[in-house]
């Protein structure tokens, strides 16, 4: 088996990341566990993604997409190469978020998300969507309002809407039907409606 | 504001809103917002909430490395060394049962425990039932060759089993044996040690007490020789200096 070359930081070939993730966990399953780093390297912005927008908290959503990864290295082997590596690891970051979630205590909840779960918000003015402030002011009202979102609900307009997963690759991560998902992200979006309402401008 | 979708119309208009509906689905949703005007306003709001959530874009993400293997660490050995170095005997007994089964396994054999006991069924034998016998037998065994080398296979793992339990057996008794030695000249060194040392101590506070008595004695001596005999060397230095000043 031809060996993948330092897989260092920058030391992948051309022709190792066209591998395809079942190839790759082949070859990380053969003795070179190293290769698992390409499927970091494929995934990393995606899972991270996915967690930062699930948790709305760096730190957090940096320790949850490490457990994610540290975790399929370890049940690689439970892997079944019948589903797609990218609804498993999703599946294994939905698991990790929604615990992370738990654990969470009820008051360390902060006013910001208090506020926006219970509704108010002062209105925005948002005459000129263009500049970046407003921009990181729209970007901050819609974190809170994902945020104030059920976990079943978030999690459905994540994937759909910055994964661009499929509603049958949601329904396949998720393992419920295809029907659910779209009745979740059109109560998903009917409530982020009401929360965003306040940005009359945009919304 | 419409929330509950009346129309039930929820799903074909989600399809819709991102570009997943079927040619039908496509015709249902049109022919229908053309008519309903709740429905229109609706999916027109979902488009402008899709606009506000596109805008929360990621700038950084961080580089993540899983550190696999031993590269720049300990061997595996040394870990499981370690390992073994502070493991009590219950899971080294575990560990053993462990190993068996693991080297049972890449033999291809099957343990289970059933009404009889623990049984194994050896892969190996299996394969040899299904014909290739050369490989395992050897072409030595021409003589009905399927019974016997299965007799002796299946004697051979029977015997490298016990093999392995009572070697696993004897060299953790060995173990404990040598752990308990060492364990006892510890102690025992430890409290020789604290003998020592306690001996010391109270030969060095038999020395102070002594030096102490001395000491009372002198000066009771110094004043009686002050008093009583002025040739005594050192009231005569005593004076001499006391004359100096």
């Amino acid at each position: 088996m031809e060996r993948l070359g330092g897989l260092s930081s920058d030391g992948w070939r051309e022709s190792d990341l066209e591998l395809s993730d079942s190839q790759i966990i082949e070859r990380t399953l053969g003795g070179e566990p190293d290769a698992f780093n390409l499927l970091v390297r494929r995934w990393e912005r995606q899972i991270y993604g996915l967690t930062l927008r699930l948790l709305g908290r760096d730190e957090e959503a940096k320790d949850a997409t490490q457990e994610t990864f540290l975790s399929a290295y370890r049940n690689l082997s439970k892997f079944r190469g019948e589903a797609k590596f990218s609804s498993w690891i999703y599946r294994i970051a939905l698991n990790i978020c929604n615990t992370k979630l738990r654990s969470r205590s009820k008051f360390t909840i902060s006013l910001d998300e208090q506020r926006e779960v219970s509704g108010f918000e002062p209105e925005a003015d948002l005459d000129d969507l263009g500049t970046s402030i407003q921009r990181e002011q729209v970007t901050r009202h819609v974190r809170r309002a994902l945020q104030g979102l059920p976990f079943e609900m978030r999690q459905v307009i994540i994937m759909k809407e910055y994964e661009g997963l499929k509603f049958s690759e949601i329904a396949d991560v998720l393992g419920i039907p295809i029907s659910t998902v779209k009745t979740r992200m059109y109560t998903g979006l009917s409530e982020l409606r009401k929360r965003l309402g306040h940005l009359r401008e945009a919304v | 504001m419409n929330t509950q979708n009346k129309c039930n119309m929820h799903e074909p208009l989600m399809a819709y809103l991102y570009d997943e509906a079927t040619s039908e689905e496509r015709l249902r949703v049109e022919t229908h917002l053309a008519d309903c005007v709740a429905c229109k306003q609706e999916l027109q709001a979902f488009e402008r909430v899709r606009g506000m959530l596109q805008q929360w874009q990621l700038d950084d993400v961080p580089v993540l490395r899983v550190v696999t293997g031993n590269r720049g660490g300990r061997s595996l050995l040394a870990v499981l060394k370690e390992l073994l170095s502070v493991t009590p005997l219950w899971a080294k007994a575990l560990g053993a049962v462990a190993m068996a089964m693991l080297v049972l396994a890449v033999l291809g054999t099957d343990v289970s425990v059933g009404r009889d006991g623990v049984s194994f069924h050896a892969d190996l034998l299996r394969r040899d039932r299904t014909g290739n016998s050369s490989t395992v037998t050897g072409p030595s065994n021409t003589a009905s060759p399927e019974r016997t080398s299965i007799e002796q296979m299946r004697s051979d793992v029977k015997m490298l089993v016990n093999q392995l339990i009572a070697d696993s057996e004897r060299q953790q008794r060995e173990e404990l044996k040598t752990q308990l030695v060492s364990l006892q000249s510890q102690l025992e060194s430890m409290h020789s040690a604290d003998l020592a040392k306690i001996a010391t101590r109270i030969q060095e506070q038999r020395a102070r007490l002594k030096t102490i008595e001395q000491d009372i004695d002198r000066r009771e001596g110094l004043d009686l020789t002050d008093i009583l005999f002025s040739d005594a060397s050192k009231p005569a230095e005593r004076s001499t200096s006391r004359g100096g000043d």
